[in-house]
């Protein structure tokens, strides 16, 4: 194998690291991606499938996205799915990002004890977190049957809890490139606190803030376990009604459903790349 | 970098500290301690449970049959993180030498099948891999192909093909947590890579060490950090699935977490439930600080 | 079997393509949905001119929690037709799970459907609310022999909804006989590999004690431990532990034999002419579930006309065309056709069935069965 890489290395038209436009490299990465979407390809390809088993291949049909649409149900937990990741992720971003530079920028009794506790939610497993949310908003009679959006709150806040520690890992490493004696010199030229922030400090977050959002809404996005424990009747989103659904067998409908979301993620996330520029979330990392 | 004195500027400490403290105590170690108090509880009925202060389902939860599962996750998780690892480095590598505007194209390639369900990214993958699935299908016509071509030379065909057994056993559980946590471990490694002084592999390359060679002595030193918070970002997770071993192994994959969800659910024992789930926080909590330790002191060193 | 498959193909009842399209059409504009199927559902409520009460008194609303694919296609609309409530059905998928979620307070459910020893655990555990027969008149369209059992006397928490028994399905082509005794999956290597068993530990334990001659709710420590020793032994020849799923394994053909509820073999039958269903000699566990009304349920009187809904003859026969589960609804089953009333799947021999015992909730029983199945996969 070696011998092989040092032949294809001696290739002249190509630069020392151009390691993208190795062969072998390309090869890599290539199967890498197959791997991470030949499953999801054969979903898709099987959301045509006029079978109710996802076995074999029994002919063309758009009748699963019929079936997808008219479930209200189905559709109802898309919408409830991606309402509780947008706020999650708002709400994330900032406790995150304040919690970030909370731990980069000073010194404070303590200190060691509070980083340990905002990486607890990280590593709780996922159960024990949701029997404790579950719990939590028993006790403290947390009201049900609230009208749209507001019964989400529960579920809401339960995400919030696991996903702003995430974003102040990331915001925190992205701060640890800053250098400080920029800050100095806004306040030494008259900038308020407030102003610093704004001007100097944000925009060189903002990479950190970004990563962290998309982490927020990601993990948001996908979680079932400590949903299932917080959400009511009224409140079923789309890993927890998918659950449900494909406990039994997974039904060409779920894969149109699941279709749709892929679908949506790529366009907005083309969007997202389109808007915020390429560069943004590249620098990200 | 100096640190400010929390003492020195008190408002801001404490417009910035209060809203993700106030969080983090209210919703999050309000509801952790209930289920921690939980812990030294016992059943007193098929809903309630008695704080007592035992100690009894620690001592159950240390027992020999419950530690061997423990070690038995740790091994899988710590081989799903070098498979991670494995894999996933040579991506980060391309991915920080492709040319610019190919970059974020390519990340978000890695991240795009991470914002599908978990639990349908599983069921595509186990579609896949089933004994008629299209994995299998693929082997068969393969075999079918070297069968027909011994023919064609005047051997003696191969046997007829009998499917390979992909799903349900433990090497389905490490390749559909590989396939779950791939994306954990090419971010941060690649976040890594992108800081590195690429002057400096130039300049190993010119003084002609090997590539193998610059990627072991200058590489992999200087992407230490990010190949160790890649580590651990897919270590910690891989340690509590339960959905993967749950629906991809076969009848001796159960892995920590599984115990601890049939403890919450099943048994209906959630004092036992909980002591093990903090077991597992304590274990892991170590594990962080181990790592964090290790970042301190390169630090220093750096200086 | 023939005309039996199409009785299971009514459920697919396909739509209008002119409502699909509509629907895609909102669909499309995604954003808005939310607030578009509000607006819509004010505007229906309006358009109804009458006010916002049900005959019952309380809001026209019923949060219904229940298995999946376990209601007539049409059962929650033609509810809601009669003068019923607007039923919103979310879903679990087992008993523990229902359990685990209701256990620390309601969330807003009205109606659930538990099994048996959950019924008894949850009643215990005073979770459930009794039943008012007097709203429930339909109670006599139940069979006797379920309107008075064990683990509810005199069905002072719960409507029996099903029954459903344990059984072996099997792929016909690819078994020399007809697999009717548990040693086939619990003694045997006549199998191996080709056989996946429920996940279940209490169901495995007990129906391991049916095997070995002994009634399901008479089980020792040392039995346990027995049993045990026979799991481990019997490991090698499994495939995987299944949750509610065996009928798929069954009909993806990655199994030939799997332990599961004859209802769902018979949905798997209705399906595929290869697969068949028997009740092993030796007895089996009986099943049964049942609606009730959890504790702190918001409507408690629509949850009382719903369930007097489903035991109707009429809907129950409309439920059962489409789960194909055996019925306790003694009028329902009057009204169903031939081949199902006489499917010896659905319904087994009255001397094979008069080996089935029900299980009974066992809080002292339940961890030791769920530790020793813990060390069977741990070996």
């Amino acid at each position: 194998m070696a011998q092989f890489h040092r032949q294809l290395f001696k290739r002249p038209p190509i630069a020392p690291l151009d390691y993208t436009r190795k062969a072998w490299m390309r090869l890599w990465v290539g199967a890498t991606l197959l791997f991470l979407y030949a499953p999801l390809l054969v979903l898709m390809v099987f959301s045509f499938n006029d079978s109710k088993r996802n076995a074999v291949w029994k002919g063309f049909t758009f009748k699963y996205y019929e079936k997808a649409f008219a479930n209200s149900s189905l559709v109802d937990a898309m919408v409830n799915s991606l309402t509780i990741a947008l706020f999650a992720t708002i709400v994330s971003v900032v406790l995150g990002a304040l919690a970030g530079v909370l731990l980069w920028r000073f010194r404070f009794p303590f200190k060691s004890a509070v980083e340990g506790v905002m990486s607890l939610p990280i590593i709780v497993p996922e159960i024990c977190l949701g029997v404790a949310m579950l719990i939590f908003f028993a006790k403290i009679d947390w009201p049900t049957g609230m009208p749209w959006p507001l019964n989400l709150s529960a579920i809401t806040i339960a995400h919030i809890t696991f996903c702003f520690p995430f974003v102040a890992m990331v915001v925190r490493s992205r701060m640890a490139s800053f250098n400080r004696e920029q800050e100095e010199a806004a306040k030494d030229l008259g900038a308020s606190e407030w102003q610093t922030f704004r001007d100097i400090l944000l925009p060189h977050m903002k990479p950190g803030l970004i990563a962290g959002a998309l982490l927020a809404f990601t993990l948001s996005l996908d979680d079932f376990v400590i949903t299932f424990f917080t959400s009511g009747p009224d409140t079923v989103t789309f890993p927890v009604k998918v659950y449900s659904m494909v406990r039994f067998s997974v039904t060409p409908e779920v894969n149109a459903a699941s279709t749709i979301l892929i679908l949506l993620t790529i366009a907005l996330t083309a969007l997202a790349l389109k808007v915020q520029g390429v560069k943004g979330i590249a620098e990200t990392h | 970098m100096a640190l400010q004195d929390w003492k020195q500027h008190k408002r801001p400490f404490a417009a910035i500290a209060s809203g993700p403290l106030l969080w983090l105590f209210l919703f999050f170690l309000v509801p952790m301690t209930i289920v921690w108090l939980y812990s030294f509880g016992q059943n007193s009925g098929p809903a309630d449970i008695n704080i007592t202060g035992t100690l009894d389902n620690y001592k159950r939860a240390t027992e020999w049959l419950y530690l061997s599962i423990f070690g038995k996750s740790l091994a899988v998780a710590a081989l799903v993180t070098l498979i991670c690892l494995v894999i996933g480095f040579p991506v980060a590598m391309a991915i920080t030498f492709a040319p610019e505007k190919w970059r974020p194209w390519l990340l978000v390639a890695i991240m795009l099948p991470f914002w599908t369900n978990l639990l349908i990214r599983t069921y595509a993958l186990m579609m896949l891999m089933g004994s008629n699935g299209y994995a299998n299908q693929g082997l068969g016509a393969m075999w079918e192909g070297a069968s027909w071509l011994k023919t064609m030379v005047g051997l003696q065909p191969l046997e007829a093909w009998t499917p390979v057994q992909l799903l349900y056993n433990n090497f389905a559980v490490v390749l559909g947590l590989v396939y779950v946590h791939l994306p954990f471990m090419v971010l941060p490694l690649y976040s890594a890579l992108d800081r590195l002084d690429k002057s400096l592999i130039e300049a190993s390359l010119d003084l002609g060490a090997g590539h193998l060679k610059t990627l072991f002595t200058i590489v992999v030193p200087l992407a230490g950090p990010g190949i160790m918070a890649g580590v651990m970002i897919t270590l910690i997770p891989a340690l509590g699935a339960y959905l993967t071993p749950d629906l991809m192994g076969g009848t001796d994959s159960q892995m920590i977490a599984n115990v601890i969800e049939r403890q919450f659910k099943r048994a209906n024992d959630w004092p036992f439930g909980a002591a093990l789930s903090f077991l597992l926080i304590y274990a892991m909590f170590i594990l962080v600080a181990l790592q964090s330790l290790r970042g301190d002191r390169t630090k220093t060193g750096e200086r | 079997m023939k005309e039996f498959g199409n009785t299971g193909n009514l459920r697919l009842g396909r739509r209008s393509l002119l409502q699909s399209l509509g629907v895609a059409a909102i669909g499309i504009s995604f954003g808005g949905l939310a607030a578009c199927s509000k607006e819509a559902a004010k505007d229906a409520a309006k358009t109804g001119g009458t006010t916002k009460i049900a005959p019952t008194g309380e809001e026209p609303k019923l949060n219904f929690y229940n298995w999946d694919t376990y209601i007539g296609e049409t059962t929650l609309a033609d509810f809601k037709g009669a003068g019923g409530a607007d039923v919103n059905m979310t879903l679990f998928a087992s008993n523990d799970e229902l359990f685990a979620k209701l256990r620390a307070g309601n969330a807003g459910y009205d109606v659930i459907v538990p099994s048996n020893d959950f019924v008894e655990r949850m009643a215990g555990a005073d979770m459930l609310i009794p039943l008012d027969h007097a709203q429930i008149p339909n109670f006599q369209n139940i069979a006797p022999e379920y309107q008075d059992v064990a683990y509810d006397p005199k069905r002072k928490h719960s409507m029996p909804y099903t029954w459903l028994t344990l059984g072996i399905g099997y792929r016909k082509s690819k078994v020399k006989a007809v697999p009717d005794s548990w040693k086939v999956l619990f003694d045997s290597d006549e199998y191996k590999g080709r056989i996946a068993v429920l996940s279940e530990a209490g169901d495995m334990f007990r129906l391991y004690a049916k095997y070995l001659g002994k009634s399901v709710n008479g089980l020792t420590k040392d039995d346990i431990k027995l049993i045990e020793a026979m799991m481990i032994k019997q490991k090698p020849n499994f495939k995987a532990f299944h949750e509610d799923n065996g009928q798929d394994l069954l009909l993806k053909g990655e199994v030939d034999l799997v332990l599961e509820y004859n209802g769902d073999i018979a949905q798997a039958m209705a399906e595929d002419d290869d697969i068949g269903f028997v009740l092993p000699k030796e007895g089996s566990q009986f099943n049964s579930d049942n609606l009730c009304i959890p504790k702190g349920a918001p409507r408690p009187k629509n949850a009382h006309a719903f369930i007097n809904y489903l035991l109707d003859a009429e809907a129950g026969k409309k439920i059962t065309e489409t789960i194909l589960y055996p019925t306790p609804n003694a009028a329902a089953k009057a009204l169903m056709p031939d081949d199902y009333k006489n499917n010896p799947v659905i319904f087994p021999a009255a001397e094979l069935m008069a080996k089935c015992e029900y299980a009974k909730y066992n809080p002292e029983l339940q961890p030791l069965y769920e530790e020793a199945f813990t060390r069977v996969r741990a070996s």
